[in-house]
């Protein structure tokens, strides 16, 4: 279940997204639905066509299921899609 | 060598069954993303160590990886005891028995 505890680390192909603010100021605002995810970025697919968009320094909301939404900083996501499900894994014992 | 913590591996088997539901519902529009899911799954099904279970392994072709649907670009038929499936994206085939023996299902 994707929830905002484990976000960075679930699947992002197939959520809802908007770009909340971006290095890059054309890229605010865009929203839609991600279709794809490589290491550094995502592509959406908008009202408009596919947009790619990098991770880093841009910060998304994402809409989950149930009505959630979380504001992700992209920073965080830069990593293999694979890779990103050990990346944030929590640190047992000493 | 040490395997992947459980809970690293829970969200690895949701990862990989979203991606095949999101390849079913991508296919119609663009069949190219749903390879790409399909793509991805794998990729995290060998990281993690988590087997593809058999409902989605035989959702693709195990040769290119391109994500198969009946009467599009997939050709099942039944020969000599085993189910032919054909990619019609690459070509090539897979065989699976037709009779599974109790207990050792894997294919």
């Amino acid at each position: 279940m994707i929830a905002p505890r484990n976000i960075l680390r679930h699947e992002l192909i197939g959520l809802d997204v908007l770009v909340r603010d971006a290095a890059n100021p054309l890229h605010r605002g865009i929203s839609g639905r991600v279709i794809d995810e490589t290491r550094n970025t995502l592509v959406i697919r908008t009202a408009c066509g596919d947009k790619r968009i990098p991770k880093s320094r841009t910060w998304f909301r994402f809409l989950l299921g149930g009505g959630v939404l979380v504001e992700v900083d992209g920073s965080a996501l830069v990593n293999a899609p694979e890779k990103r499900i050990m990346q944030h894994a929590k640190k047992r014992g000493p | 060598m040490r395997s992947p913590p459980s809970h690293s591996r829970k969200i690895a088997r949701e990862r990989i069954s979203i991606l095949f539901t999101r390849a079913q519902e991508f296919f119609d529009d663009d069949p190219a993303a749903s390879h790409r899911c399909v793509v991805l799954a794998r990729r995290i099904a060998m990281r993690q160590r988590v087997r593809i279970e058999r409902e989605f392994r035989r959702r693709f072709c195990r040769h290119c990886h391109a994500y198969l649907v009946v009467g599009k670009n997939m050709r099942v038929r039944i020969h000599r005891g085993k189910v032919i499936v054909t990619c019609r994206e690459c070509g090539r085939q897979m065989r699976y028995p037709l009779e599974v023996r109790h207990g050792t299902r894997k294919g």
